[in-house]
């Protein structure tokens, strides 16, 4: 699904920089990123899914370089096969939770918003266990129930890849559990792809492979507890806080 | 084949229809005058002839110069084309009712300076230095019949004004009005220029512009004909004429029985001098003064009062 | 672009107050400089109708302004009076119709117009109910007069004291309503009419009091001479007319010194009209007291001054508009600075800058367009009913 080579990226205006020698992610896998903050786990997602553009080096996504892509086309592309899960659930509180659901098929000429989708948002939310919740607005929801919606709304397009973005962090202890649960089930139960990145040490066991990118400083190598293989280096203005690693 | 209808007598029909109606018309579009007295009545219908309407609706037993006309008269008064006005303040009530300065003809107007003020006669005033009334006007201008002659000027002007179209007619009916007053005028100046100082007396003061115009020496009482006068003013008049020998008393009307009998008694013998302020019973204005003119005769012509 | 309006109204309609808000301000930055253009077109049309059919105003030398809106709209300021006698003057000349007015008291706050008849006539106001003037003592309501007063044909009317502290000042009259005029959305709706002479009972300068010769009480004689009765003040006089007591009624002093505010001369031609203003003219260049005034030239002075202080008014609200304007743009910059979060989120989601600004431009042209719509039914609403908020606001 993701096939990373010798990507160099780095943010014009900070001292940041990120160097993936190479990275893969296979179709169906559930991976999962973990590191301290500013190691540049959400730069690897807005990587992969297009946001950003590396300087060097090759993303490829479902097959396609979109590095290459023009914007419009990196959009779209993203739209169709990307699914986002924020941390902050990133709801829009003007609308409802159908209208939120909805709404990448309203914000892209990509995506067409027809009966079928309709249909198909109202069965998304009864799986996930919101479709009696459709009209109320995201103030009237609990943070599980909230995040449902997000999820619904990522998975609502198809997308072949899932991104979550410390999607349980703001979720309590009963609830974290619950929702990684649905997360794995839905993407199992579409074929899709999951790569997640979670400061959650507890729900590691459940992914099928791990990397941390504590481990990458500019000159190590990546360790990694699974069989595939990763090499990641990272120079950040937090790894001078860490011992050096033998 | 329809004979073709003659189109001739239904044109000739419409045609008589519109003369006629315009004939309706101009019969209905008279001008309405409304005049305070007779006078003035008699002196409009003579001019207007068949151009107006004359109307004067004070009832005969009623001065003019005291009546005052109902809601419905004054109505007619305000609806009229012209309102002829005495002048000299005669129509005291149009002091108290609104009507249209613009259809008001003052017919003495022209001779406003030479009013005649009445001495004599209560006035009041309010507070030192406030308001006061100066005496009354003396009003019954057309006993001067050259007076008389300019009101029906004024007259006859109005009406030219309404109705420029039949200004010669006007003029023609003005010319011969004025040429009977100043006639009958002439004649009863003739009359009184045979004894210019003879004393008179008359019963009520309403004979100034007369006594003016004709040189009469005349002395007013205030007397009314229904009346008999009491003492105080029997004295009165024996008072008067201890200075002012009248053989004569002028009356508007027919005196009462008793009064003229003790008037005898005093060698003065009564005469009717009629104003016609109202439309009289019989005749007309000018048949009432040459009455009035033959009446005088009695006075100064044979017979002059030696008894 | 329905994608985007929806999403715009949902948005609004979440926010109904700051959308609400919003919509207010622009509607009345839009409203009030086209609604003042509206009205004041209308006072325009309505101030010159009423000049323009009125040829000639003859009044006391002094300011052309109060005598023109003394009488024709029977403003409050009372001009100085002249006499009758200068209403025997136009007469005399035969080149116009003179119709005197006198107004200077009020009863109940309006107006009470001294005139005669052809006032009536001239300006062609017809009775509606009742009838018109007769005797002394009556008056006649204007339509709206009658409507604010609530009164009709039979009922009474007191005119007000002129000063309350004068002790020789004018008292209160007790009118008689006779009559009730037709509308026709001129000031003569506002009016309560009188005769002339009636306007001068409630100064007092025509009164009625019982017959002084006739007088039993001796405190009520100042003083008895052979020809000549003086009243003390003690003398009470008649503060309304009945049908007993109007003989009773009389003026001292001649008619022709009688006090009025102005009057209205109607030439004949426009032949007349010249000839009667130059012999004014001439007899001005000789200290003549009084003035001749064509109102139209007044009120057309009049009314660039107004529109002078209207080119201010623009401006001011050109400028209160434009701080305004950059208000609701710093609301929208900030609205838009705390949507960051949402905007980063659906960038996020592939939404393009585009479709942001048109998400965004959509909201403003929603509100844009739901102030028009207000804008426009107010305006009409205006439109509708500017000849009688012109006379509500501006002219009584």
């Amino acid at each position: 699904m993701i096939d990373i080579r010798a990507l160099e990226f780095a943010y014009p205006d900070s001292g940041f920089r990120l160097d993936i020698p190479s990275f893969a992610l296979r179709d169906g896998e559930k991976l999962a990123v973990i590191g301290p903050s500013g190691s540049g786990k959400t730069t690897l997602l807005n990587l992969v899914s297009g946001i950003i553009r590396p300087q060097r080096g090759e993303v490829r996504v479902a097959g396609t370089d979109i590095g290459t892509l023009s914007d419009a086309h990196r959009r779209a592309f993203r739209i169709r096969n990307v699914g986002f899960v924020f941390q902050d659930f990133e709801l829009l509180d003007y609308l409802d939770v159908l209208d939120n659901i909805l709404h990448p098929y309203r914000i892209t000429g990509a995506l067409r918003l027809d009966r079928t989708v309709r249909a198909r948002a109202r069965q998304l939310a009864d799986d996930l266990g919101v479709g009696d919740k459709l009209a109320r607005h995201p103030s009237h929801l609990s943070q599980g129930e909230r995040q449902r919606v997000a999820i619904c709304r990522a998975l609502l397009p198809q997308p072949r890849l899932l991104l979550a973005d410390e999607a349980t962090g703001n979720l309590d202890p009963h609830n974290k559990g619950r929702i990684l649960d649905l997360l794995f089930n839905s993407v199992d139960a579409r074929g899709a792809t999951l790569l997640a990145v979670t400061h959650d040490h507890e729900l590691l066991a459940r992914f099928e492979r791990v990397v941390d990118f504590a481990d990458f400083q500019s000159d190590f190598r990546a360790e990694v507890r699974a069989d595939a293989r990763a090499d990641i280096r990272a120079d950040s203005p937090a790894d001078s806080e860490r011992p050096p690693a033998t | 084949m329809q004979p073709i209808k003659r189109p001739l007598p239904r044109a000739a029909i419409a045609a008589l229809i519109l003369l006629l109606s315009a004939a309706a018309v101009s019969a209905q579009d008279r001008l309405r005058i409304y005049t305070v007295n007779y006078p003035l009545a008699y002196f409009a219908e003579r001019i207007a002839g068949d151009l107006a309407e004359v109307t004067f609706p004070a009832p005969g037993d009623v001065d003019p110069a005291f009546w005052m006309p109902d809601a419905e008269t004054i109505a007619a008064y305000q609806a009229a084309d012209l309102i002829l006005l005495n002048g000299a303040d005669y129509e005291k009530w149009t002091g108290k009712v609104s009507l249209p300065r613009s259809r008001l003809v003052d017919t003495s107007r022209a001779f406003r300076d030479a009013y005649i003020r009445e001495a004599g006669g209560i006035t009041h005033s309010h507070g030192p230095g406030g308001e006061h009334d100066h005496g009354g006007l003396a009003f019954t201008t057309w006993l001067d019949l050259s007076q008389a002659a300019q009101q029906a000027e004024a007259i006859a002007q109005a009406l030219i004004r309404k109705s420029p179209d039949a200004k010669e007619e006007i003029e023609r009916n003005l010319h011969a009005l004025r040429d009977d007053l100043l006639a009958l005028d002439e004649r009863i100046a003739e009359i009184t220029r045979t004894d210019p100082g003879r004393p008179l007396l008359a019963s009520h003061p309403v004979y100034q512009y007369l006594a003016r115009r004709y040189g009469l020496n005349l002395i007013s009482v205030m007397w009314e004909p229904e009346e008999l006068p009491n003492e105080g003013q029997w004295n009165a008049l024996e008072g008067i004429l201890e200075d002012h020998p009248a053989r004569w008393m002028l009356w508007e009307g027919e005196p009462g029985q008793a009064t003229a009998t003790r008037l005898r008694a005093l060698g003065i013998d009564s005469l009717v001098l009629d104003p016609c302020a109202n439309r009289p019973a019989k005749g007309d204005f000018l048949t009432v003064m040459t009455e009035n003119a033959r009446n005088l005769d009695r006075i100064f012509g044979k017979g002059a009062g030696e008894r | 672009m329905i994608d985007s309006l929806y999403v715009a109204w949902r948005y609004l309609r979440y926010h109904w107050g700051r959308s609400l808000t919003l919509v207010v301000c622009v509607t009345l930055i839009a409203v009030l400089p086209l609604a003042l253009e509206l009205l004041l077109d209308e006072s325009k049309r309505q101030l010159l109708a009423r000049a323009e059919t009125t040829p000639l105003v003859v009044g006391a030398k002094g300011s052309s302004l109060d005598l023109v809106m003394n009488s024709l709209y029977f403003g409050d300021s009372v001009p100085e009076p002249i006499s009758m006698a200068a209403v025997d003057r136009i007469a005399d000349t035969d080149l116009a119709l003179p119709v005197p007015l006198y107004v200077r008291f009020k009863a109940r706050g309006l107006p009470i117009v001294g005139t005669n008849l052809d006032y009536f006539d001239f300006r062609g106001l017809k009775i509606q109910a009742g009838r018109n003037l007769a005797l002394l003592g009556e008056c006649v309501l204007g339509a709206r007069a009658a409507e604010a007063l609530g009164l009709g044909p039979g009922d009474a009317l007191l005119s007000s004291p002129e000063t309350l502290f004068d002790l020789a000042g004018v008292y209160p009259m007790k009118m008689r309503v006779v009559g009730v005029l037709a509308p026709t959305q001129s000031a003569d709706d506002l009016a309560v009419f009188v005769d002339l002479k009636t306007a001068w009972v409630i100064q007092g300068l025509v009164h009625g009091h019982q017959d002084l010769g006739a007088v039993t009480d001796p405190t009520l004689v100042m003083e008895r001479t052979d020809g000549n009765l003086t009243a003390t003040a003690k003398l009470v006089q008649y503060t309304e007319i009945t049908p007993e007591n109007i003989n009773s009624f009389h003026l001292h002093g001649s008619p022709a010194d009688y006090p009025i505010t102005a009057i209205l001369a109607l030439p004949h031609d426009k032949k007349s009209a010249a000839l009667l203003r130059g012999r004014y003219v001439a007899a001005g260049d000789q200290g003549e007291p009084q003035q001749i005034l064509v109102p139209a030239d007044v009120i057309a002075g009049l009314l660039a001054s107004i529109f002078r202080i209207k080119s201010v008014l623009d401006a001011v609200i050109l400028v209160v508009g434009t701080a305004t304007v950059l208000a609701l743009v710093l609301v929208l910059a900030l609205s838009l600075r705390l949507r960051a979060g949402e905007i980063a989120t659906i960038f996020k989601l592939g939404c393009s800058r585009a479709t942001i600004a048109r998400l965004l431009g959509a909201e403003i042209a929603i509100i844009l367009a739901a102030a028009a719509l207000l804008t426009g039914l107010l305006l009409a609403v205006v439109g509708h009913h500017d000849e009688a908020l012109v006379r509500a606001l501006f002219i009584r």
